[in-house]
């Protein structure tokens, strides 16, 4: 791989991708609050927490549970936006490799799009999760054991952190990192 | 005892020989599951993470002042007269050393190349994320409504980019150095 003309593409892909990312934001935060909705409730029985676009701040996910009192049904919010950023990394890494066709960048690139779109909806969930199981004092404590509230905060930790901050590197080298290897000997004829 | 037959060049290898991409993946998610558990367990967090967060707090206290901002420290606390902040673990730099460390440590490249890298990257992450750590704070201190959208979406993302892109310059530059002086002599 042609480092120089990556880094170039690098710099000339990573402006475009942020505002092509802060257009598609708002849609984009809607349909990953509705796919973890729905990955919550199937996680959950009774379906009682209900996850919505918080109307002041539609980059922000409001948490109800519709089994506490109407007073405190809002348990907790947090910054969707927050969860998806990385895209932009992950746009311009699959964008700026350089010396293929624009077939061989962007089908990779749909494919790990799809892959980040599946962590966004797995994060949401363990966002609730970790707010249930650790953040709501008397309440986390009688129904989460010692067990659950490492589980779902650690899993939170990990995910939200390190997992999220590799994703975008790990997929890209999943399909690219190929380019930089050491090319192995021709097999002899 | 009888020594095992030498394998057949023509004999099938195994998947992760056939593929090496495949082999840096798993070797490298591997890597940096280990390094993640290994700095989130308590014992590391508080004698080594701790720490190293605090000397970062210091560090860039430190370029503050020199940069005419007038701070006092408090732990891993930087408070100034228009602005506070925090160093917590996701602002000491650590997690792009290990995306940094694990992908140089899977890359398949002589141990000499691997120390180089691994010195110059830790050293040069660091740099970066001291700009960060100063660069917020003013945002902080002077545009403030900035201060969020900088924080989580800006330097994250260039924290993060500068390891990628110091791991693909060690791996073209210094991982694969006959490649490189092949390519170069045709």
């Amino acid at each position: 791989m042609d480092v120089r003309r990556f880094l170039r593409n690098l710099l000339l892909a990573i402006v475009p991708v942020y505002a092509v990312w802060t257009l598609v934001t708002p849609a984009y935060t809607r349909v990953v609050i509705a796919g973890g909705r729905t990955l919550v409730r199937v996680a959950e029985s009774p379906n009682v927490t209900r996850l919505l676009p918080a109307y002041q701040d539609p980059n922000y996910a409001w948490i109800d549970r519709l089994d506490f009192p109407p007073s405190r049904r809002r348990v907790s919010s947090f910054r969707v936006t927050d969860l998806h950023f990385h895209l932009v990394l992950l746009g311009a890494l699959f964008l700026a490799v350089p010396g293929i066709s624009w077939r061989e960048r962007l089908a990779p690139l749909g494919w790990a799009l799809l892959v980040a779109f599946g962590f966004h909806l797995v994060l949401v969930l363990f966002w609730v999760k970790f707010i249930y199981a650790t953040q709501l004092g008397a309440w986390s404590a009688e129904h989460y054991g010692a067990f659950g509230r490492n589980f779902w905060g650690l899993g939170k930790h990990l995910l939200d952190l390190p997992v999220k901050l590799a994703l975008p590197f790990a997929l890209w080298a999943a399909f690219h990192v190929r380019r930089l290897l050491p090319r192995r000997p021709a097999a002899p004829e | 005892m009888p020594k095992p037959p030498a394998p057949s060049p023509t004999a099938p290898r195994p998947p992760w020989h056939r593929r090496p991409e495949v082999r840096f993946l798993a070797v490298f998610l591997a890597l940096l599951a280990a390094g993640f558990a290994l700095v989130a367990w308590n014992p590391v967090n508080d004698r080594v993470i701790e720490p190293f967060t605090a000397g970062i707090a210091v560090v860039s206290g430190a370029t503050l002042d020199l940069i005419g901002q007038d701070v006092t420290m408090r732990g891993t606390v930087i408070r100034g007269p228009r602005f506070t902040v925090n160093i917590r673990n996701g602002c000491n730099g650590v997690e792009a050393m290990l995306i940094f460390l694990a992908a140089v440590l899977a890359f398949p490249a002589p141990w000499k190349a691997r120390a180089i890298g691994l010195a110059l990257g830790v050293v040069a992450i660091q740099a970066v994320n001291l700009v960060r750590v100063v660069a917020l704070f003013l945002t902080g201190a002077y545009l403030p409504d900035l201060f969020d959208a900088s924080h989580t979406v800006v330097w994250q993302s260039v924290v993060i980019l500068a390891a990628v892109l110091l791991w693909i310059l060690w791996a073209d530059r210094l991982a694969v150095p006959r490649r490189r002086a092949a390519e170069d002599a045709a």
